[in-house]
């Protein structure tokens, strides 16, 4: 037998001197987190929280834009391996040479990588007593670890919303009618515990009723977002909200709301110019029908316009392009399962021109997810009450994450809250 | 969701209703008879005598017939043919109009000409105005075809001829109910609260409004007021309640069990309380019912229900009341079982050794197959082997040999709860356990011959937990023979389960890899899972804490370390120290990634960082 040379056996040598070192990847040193989000990650919902984390202690974080269905890359640091060992986010350590290859591949296709730059400061508009029904943004917050704080009609009118970097509305209804609860719930002690707290804030910012009140806290929020805030928006508030800025000078509300019918020609009032995203819809001015306008495409409240669920479809952007709506869209999922809400869906015919549809139902005639650019800010709008409960009605129980950690739908609402993070570049389409 | 389920719910009914009309009246199709071998006359003839045996068919047979076949085009016909005979006769016989009429329902649904009922319907309530099935059919066809205007003409045509009757009410609001319209079926109801005077005889309607619309409180108010006219109404308003979230049930409560004290709304409440995991609950409701035959029967629905789910005290509760009430021998069998199974030996003897007045307990026989296994394993649970062993030998003429083989294992059992080996392997000698696996094997195990017990007991049968246990400690440990162990080992058989625990602890230090096994082992001896809320301050508690901590200090990459934390974390918890019991969680997951506890660690801590509903 041929005798090794020695340069052989001492390379030998070493190599199972090193060996057990690459056996223990996690505790070896590298450069640089990788933390995927495609089907390899345990945890996508939690891998939103490991990022924000990494912003607000000062780290730098890169958002990799449709690269292994928007992977995080993080710099190796101590504590969030231990965050993510604790929340079971899937983490992998990358030295210099590897995140090299990543680039390398992230340039030759339809990817990028986006500086996130700071955790933004986030707002979530939500009365303190909560109602009985739950919040999917906030569950999602919570769930994830990101940080938060409440405001309601109080903090907006004072103008405290200039503190924040990202609002989130959920299911208020800015039109002040209760989202026509009123001839159902009317008994229901939550229902008039909220009237009285509504109609309590009204008087005390000297508004004669609750559409009054809630068009002026309407006003706050346009002006936020017109200021160069990012607004969010989900089920009820995203129609609401247009309606009530539209209707700035007109009543649209209900005579169980502000005693009074909605004015006669109210639709021909309307201010669409200065609303978001909607133009040119009709307001449904009967008390007994549980719908506010012919935005919503499904209905849901009203049983014979009530159109069934089916699925809804994330649409592709170039990231170099169109980092924005890339990163509103990263998900490990292209085709998700609806879901409603007081306002399920947005008919197409009404959406105003510029407005960016980032998904919707094929061959149907409304999109589920939009985001457009309002003044200086923006605004995004998801329709539906929670991602993982389709059918969600008043007093269900509230929706358990950790029994969903990889639900696609919710990474939609976690994408929003990440992206104000992102260092502006010129939008180049 | 709560839609689907209505929808499920109400379509179940429906077509319950369809089947309980339709197969009762349902004649038997006369089969025709096949011809010979003969030649084309032959032929001719059978066929002609097979058309005129088909045109003496009734055709409310034809017409079930060809729908059983799938013809429904056929059947259509058929069921036209019994309608416009039924309507040529002076006095029509409404049950063939309505059998016909719902099957054609059916079978004009099925080919997609449900509309065409409707010139039909409106023939048969000329004949016959107040007919309920012709009235609902038309309902229900206008409603399908989304002709609201028509349905409202309809029910307000019903209502006319139907003069202060509540039937029009009532169907129309469940067809509208089912297709989700609870705001139309909410104002329909309203009027017939006013036109009617009361919503009494719309009460199960009226709830089932409230529930489509999640008012929780309301829908207990009328399916309470419901249940006194419609007692039938019991299982839809389990279906209907069961499902009311946490928050709302204490309101329902409320409603069902205020007084006075009546037998449905608490049997309802009772079946709510044991949906909702709270038998003990549902018992405490419906003993405090004044007992008669109904109420007595409830019980015993609902002692074989708390059975099935294993809720072994409150059966015992259950059949000792009924035994009191209405005493029986095999009451008091179920009741000593029930005991026994909840651990409750002593009170199984009390109740195995009642003098029962019933005829049966004179028998010898049917006493000593009954109730002579239950006592002697409860004497055998007491540490009462030889007793056990004279009570078989009283019953000695009353016992066959099958009998005698049933209670063999009962009296090993009772020999090793004694500790006495000796006899056990007597017993076992006297039965035909002798080549049993389990039986065995642990008898070598309680005798220290470990390589023997690893050996049987792999093979055994059950997987009762006990086994379980031991055999993690068999595979962990190397040596072949430990008396000691042996020793532990019959100590826990005794019940002992301190004494068995200090055993385990003190091999510990002689077992080299094995001892944070054992270690493990005496812990959960000390503080038993099951028990941790309640006894975090016993000094049981505070021992298995020291032996958790000695594993995750002198033994920490054993498999024994992440339970030792868990373990720790939920008794930190439990006593109410949060900020230790998420140290531990936080430890498990950070030290041990790959351990199988990870799961439950991770939601644990999540719960209790509140991160979680």
């Amino acid at each position: 037998m041929a005798r090794r040379p020695l340069m052989t056996r001492l390379l030998t040598a070493i190599g199972l001197i090193l060996l057990p070192s690459l056996a223990l990847p996690m505790r070896a040193q590298a450069q640089h987190l990788l933390v995927p989000m495609d089907d390899a990650q345990r945890n996508h919902l939690k891998a939103y929280g490991l990022a924000f984390q990494a912003l607000k202690t000062s780290l730098k974080v890169e958002w990799l834009l449709n690269y292994r269905g928007g992977a995080f890359l993080l710099p190796d640091d101590a504590t969030l391996r231990r965050r993510a060992a604790l929340d079971g986010v899937s983490v992998e350590p990358t030295t210099d040479a590897g995140v090299a290859s990543v680039r390398a591949e992230i340039t030759g296709g339809n990817m990028d990588a986006v500086v996130l730059e700071r955790a933004p400061k986030i707002a979530i508009y939500r009365p303190a007593n909560q109602p009985p029904w739950d919040d999917a943004v906030t569950l999602a917050l919570q769930y994830a670890g990101i940080e938060f704080t409440s405001v309601w009609d109080d903090e907006v009118l004072k103008g405290d919303l200039a503190k924040y970097d990202w609002v989130h509305l959920h299911h208020e209804d800015f039109t002040g009618q209760f989202n026509k609860l009123y001839l159902a719930y009317r008994d229901a002690p939550w229902f008039v515990q909220q009237r009285d707290r509504d109609l309590l804030t009204a008087r005390k910012f000297g508004y004669d009723n609750v559409p009054a009140l809630k068009k002026a806290v309407a006003e706050g929020i346009r002006g936020f977002t017109d200021r160069g805030g990012f607004l969010f928006a989900m089920c009820g508030a995203t129609e609401s909200l247009d309606l009530s800025i539209a209707s700035f000078t007109v009543d649209i509300a209900g005579p169980f709301s502000d005693g009074t019918p909605p004015a006669a020609d109210a639709d021909a009032k309307l201010a669409w110019g200065r609303t978001m995203a909607f133009t040119g819809a009709h307001i449904e001015p009967s008390p007994y029908i549980n719908a506010l306008s012919d935005i919503d495409g499904h209905q849901v409240n009203v049983p014979a316009r009530r159109q069934p669920l089916g699925t809804f479809s994330l649409f592709d952007f170039s990231a170099k392009l169109d980092p924005v709506a890339t990163m509103l869209v990263q998900d490990h999922r292209t085709i998700v399962q609806d879901f409603y809400g007081v306002t399920t869906s947005f008919n197409k015919a009404i959406l105003k021109p510029g407005v960016t549809v980032l998904a919707s139902e094929e061959g149907a005639p409304w999109a589920k997810y939009m985001h457009g650019d309002y003044g200086k800010g923006s605004w995004t709008f998801l329709g539906g009450h929670d991602p993982e409960d389709p059918q969600h009605a008043i007093g269900s129980n509230p929706t358990d994450l950790s029994l969903h950690p990889n639900s696609p739908g919710y990474r939609l609402i976690l994408n929003n809250v990440l992206f104000p993070a992102a260092k502006k570049k010129p939008r180049k389409t | 969701m709560a839609g689907c389920r209505r929808w499920g719910l109400l379509c179940l009914l429906v077509v319950s209703a369809v089947a309980a009309l339709a197969p009762s009246a349902r004649p038997l199709p006369a089969q025709p008879r096949t011809g010979g071998t003969g030649g084309s006359a032959a032929a001719t003839a059978t066929a002609s005598a097979t058309a005129s045996a088909q045109d003496s068919i009734d055709p409310l047979a034809k017409a079930f017939d060809a729908e059983d076949k799938n013809d429904l085009r056929r059947a259509a016909d058929a069921y036209r043919l019994v309608i416009e005979r039924a309507l040529a006769m002076p006095i029509p016989d409404g049950d063939r109009l309505a059998i016909a009429l719902l099957g054609l329902e059916r079978s004009w649904a099925g080919t997609g000409a449900r509309d065409s009922l409707l010139p039909l319907v409106q023939r048969v309530l000329i004949v016959r105005p107040t007919d309920p099935i012709a009235r609902t059919l038309q309902l229900r066809t206008l409603l399908s075809v989304n002709q609201d205007d028509g349905a409202r003409q309809a029910f307000l045509d019903w209502r006319r001829a139907d003069r202060d009757q509540a039937a029009p009410y009532r169907e129309y609001a469940k067809l509208l109910l089912d297709a989700g319209r609870a705001r139309a079926a909410d104002s329909l109801l309203a009027e017939a609260g006013r036109q009617l005077g009361s919503l009494n005889a719309v009460s199960g309607e009226a709830a089932q409004l409230h529930v489509a619309m999640a008012r929780w409180n309301s829908a207990a108010i009328a399916f309470r007021e419901a249940l006194t006219q419609q007692p039938y109404l019991e299982t839809s308003a389990l279906y209907a309640l069961a499902r009311a979230p946490i928050a709302t049930r204490d309101s329902i409560r409320t409603v069902l069990q205020a007084p006075p004290v009546r037998l449905l709304p608490r049997r309802l409440l009772a079946s709510l309380e044991t949906f909702w995991g709270e038998p003990r609950r549902a018992w405490t409701l419906l003993s405090s019912v004044p007992v008669d035959d109904s109420t007595l029967a409830s019980w015993q629905e609902f002692g074989e229900r708390v059975e099935g789910a294993q809720s072994w005290q409150v059966a015992r509760d259950v059949w000792g009341a009924l035994l009191d009430r209405r005493p029986s021998l095999a009451t008091q069998a179920r009741a000593a079982q029930a005991a026994l199974k909840a651990g409750d030996a002593a009170g199984a003897l009390a109740i195995v050794r009642r003098t029962m007045p019933d005829r049966d307990s004179t028998i010898a026989t049917a006493k000593a197959r009954l109730l002579l296994p239950i006592e002697v394993a409860a004497l055998g649970e007491l540490g009462r082997a030889a007793e056990a062993q004279q009570r078989i030998e009283a019953n000695g003429a009353a016992l066959d040999a099958t009998a005698r083989a049933d209670l063999a294992p009962l009296m090993v059992n009772a020999w090793l709860r004694r500790g006495d080996l000796e006899q056990a392997r007597r017993a076992v000698q006297a039965s035909d356990l002798a080549d049993d696996d389990e039986t065995l094997g642990w008898l070598a195990l309680y005798d220290g011959d470990l390589a023997t017990a690893r050996k049987r007991l792999v093979r055994a049968e059950t997987r009762r937990p006990e086994l379980v246990d031991a055999l993690g400690l068999l595979a962990r440990v190397r040596i072949d023979r430990s008396a000691g162990m042996g020793q532990a080992f019959l100590t826990l058989a005794r019940r002992d389960t301190a004494a068995a625990a200090a055993r385990f602890l003190a091999l510990a230090d002689s077992t080299g890899d094995a001892a944070p096994a054992l270690l493990g082992m005496a812990a959960r001896l000390m503080a038993p899972p099951a028990t941790a809320r309640a006894a975090t301050t016993t000094a049981g508690w505070h021992a298995a804490q020291a032996v958790w901590a000695r594993i995750l200090t002198s033994y920490p990459r054993s498999p024994d370390a992440p339970d030792a934390l868990l373990a720790s974390a939920r008794a930190a918890a439990a006593s109410g120290d949060r900020t230790a019991a998420i140290a531990h969680y936080e430890r498990l997951l950070i030290d041990y990634p790959t351990s199988a506890l990870l799961p439950q660690g991770r939601r644990e801590l999540e719960r209790l960082k509140g991160t979680i509903p």
